[in-house]
């Protein structure tokens, strides 16, 4: 090969390594894959908790206001009784954040404007983290999961993308942390800041670290949620359907059940039937 | 001669050498770094991609877009589920839920899924994920060469194989033929009038998707169902427009958020705003409520 060829090839090389570069900058990661969450065995509450380290419920420990410090028990309270507490999705209400992040089975797909987070769970089943460098809309129509922007990161400088910080807000209530109906504050004006990245020692290992900024805390609450990678290949995506198996019926604010004939029983001792005003005949 | 040989050796080898740099992106999808071309053949569909139905149906969420829901339809069905679709109408006309299992916030599932608004497709090689608007809100067609499994697990959306062609040689991909078998969990209707699958629950649908000839803004899916509750398949084309709107606004859809129906005892009610207890249709009776003590009421 004369110089004069080798010239011709390293410019080429140059140029379209420019235009790959210019096409592409920066590198994004690729997290693909079935990603399982990782919870503490043994504790109670296994799947769906916000910080996947301890018990569900007062064993999170949450910096909770005095004010929902009383929400809470009163939410457990009326459990206790056979109610429904402050706990939404008993009813099939969409999780939204947090809750909807300790989905056991997780799908991250990663695209230069948007990464998109697919979720196992019933009545969550899609985030969307706008990447394209977009700036919050004046009016956000609210939601369970809210709206969220996210921004990518070279940390180590090797050339591709390793964290993905992400704010969310507008949301839509109301929402419980877990099924004790640990809450958050009834204004909806939560923000959440999390953080996703691999762990540096096993990239196995997903992180999302989130922190919740909340009129129902005393401060910031940060959890560090992991997911492990599915090593197979082909893993089953289970098709969630919340009716499905599920006897609580609300009729106004009361929860009652519906035995599998589809006679409705009372929830709590001494509950009160529903009202039958609208009906001319009496009850049975 | 030479020359021309080894300048055409010298830009391969340009080229070689970037093929091992930057992202290997597929449409707008980073699927991994740069190491097969052949992969760069997909088409990119990015965008929110809307329902297009036409007036004479009444813009109603139909499986055939160009005609009304219900009777309607023409569908091909059996006498047998002829009648069930008559008795669902009437049930419906009486205040009833009939055969729609989504009143009652179920998943549609196949094929009414592909009705919803708000729909996104991201591609990537071995997945096509199509995300849906509407309470069945995902939807994978699994394009990595795979057999269909022994056992499926019984879903409402089916199990979707999917295979690429570049129909007209030039290189990208240009239709996504996809196969949907079950077994599927149901009952499942084609639309809110309660037109019916069988209730064995062993559809097939086979699908068709390109972008229209003249118009690259509209996307074809052309469904052909296989089912016993049909004297014969039966195909519709549902063509989708994409949103103008770069960022358009993506709705979150939960059914059990709005919805104000409950079936007790094999009884349709609705319930007011204050969520109190409605009937449904004139005379009808009241739940039993036989496990409220009278003392209780």
């Amino acid at each position: 090969m004369s110089y004069r060829t080798l010239f011709l090839a390293v410019a080429v090389a140059v140029v379209l390594i420019g235009t790959a570069r210019a096409a592409d900058e920066p590198k994004h990661p690729n997290w693909k894959g079935q990603w399982n969450a990782v919870v503490t065995p043994g504790l109670v509450g296994q799947q769906f908790k916000f910080d996947p380290t301890k018990d569900r419920g007062l064993g999170q420990q949450a910096p909770l206001t005095e004010e929902y410090k009383k929400v809470h028990a009163d939410s457990m309270a009326d459990q206790a009784q056979g109610g429904l507490g402050n706990y939404p999705t008993a009813r099939c209400l969409p999780g939204g954040m947090p809750r909807m992040m300790a989905s056991e089975a997780q799908e991250y797909i990663v695209t230069p404007e948007t990464t998109y987070i697919l979720l196992s769970s019933a009545n969550d089943a899609l985030r969307r983290i706008f990447t394209d460098g977009r700036d919050w809309p004046k009016d956000i129509e609210p939601t369970y999961q809210g709206y969220s922007i996210g921004r990518w990161s070279d940390t180590d400088g090797d050339g591709t993308y390793d964290l993905l910080e992400v704010e969310t807000r507008g949301f839509k209530g109301p929402r419980a942390y877990d099924a004790t109906g640990l809450p958050l504050a009834f204004d909806n004006q939560s923000v959440f800041k999390e953080r996703f990245h691999l762990d540096k020692a096993d990239p196995n290992i997903l992180h999302v670290e989130i922190t919740v900024i909340d009129h129902a805390l005393t401060r910031p609450w940060t959890v560090d949620k992991t997911f492990r990678h599915n090593r197979n290949a082909r893993p089953n995506w289970r098709e969630n359907v919340c009716n499905e198996g599920n006897a609580n019926i609300v009729i106004g604010n009361e929860n009652y059940l519906l035995r599998a004939d589809g006679v409705l029983m009372p929830a709590k001792k001494g509950q009160k039937p529903p009202d039958l005003r609208y009906f001319e005949q009496g009850p049975k | 001669m030479l020359e021309r040989a080894t300048r055409v050796a010298a830009v391969a080898f340009g080229a070689a050498l970037v093929m091992t740099i930057g992202d290997l992106v597929v449409g707008d999808l980073v699927v991994g770094s740069i190491a097969v071309a052949a992969d760069l053949k997909y088409p990119s569909w990015k965008g929110q991609w809307t329902p297009v139905t036409a007036p004479a149906s009444g813009h109603s969420a139909a499986f055939d877009p160009a005609k009304p829901e219900g009777r309607a339809q023409h569908a091909p069905l059996t006498p047998e589920y002829q009648k069930a679709l008559d008795d669902s109408v009437a049930d419906i006309a009486n205040g009833g839920f009939g055969h729609d299992p989504t009143a009652l916030c179920y998943a549609a599932g196949m094929p009414r899924m592909m009705t919803y608004e708000a729909q996104e497709y991201v591609i990537t090689p071995e997945v096509t994920y199509i995300m849906l608007g509407g309470d069945d809100h995902l939807r994978r067609v699994n394009t990595d060469g795979r057999d269909w499994p022994k056992n499926i697990n019984p879903t409402y959306q089916g199990y979707s194989i999917g295979r690429w062609i570049d129909e007209d040689g030039d290189g990208t991909y240009d239709v996504l033929e996809v196969e949907t078998r079950g077994p599927f969990k149901g009952p499942r209707a084609y639309d809110t009038s309660g037109l019916p699958l069988h209730l064995d629950d062993d559809s097939t649908f086979k699908e068709r998707f390109f972008i229209d000839k003249a118009d690259p803004n509209l996307l074809h899916d052309v469904i052909t169902v296989f089912d016993k509750a049909l004297t014969r398949p039966w195909t519709a084309d549902k063509t989708f427009r994409r949103n103008a709107d770069p960022q358009p606004e993506w709705p979150e859809y939960y059914c059990h958020v709005t919805s104000n129906r409950i079936v007790i005892g094999g009884e349709a009610y609705r319930m007011d705003a204050d969520g109190v207890l409605m009937p449904t249709r004139k005379d009808q009776p009241p739940p039993d409520l036989k496990f409220f003590t009278p003392m209780q009421r």
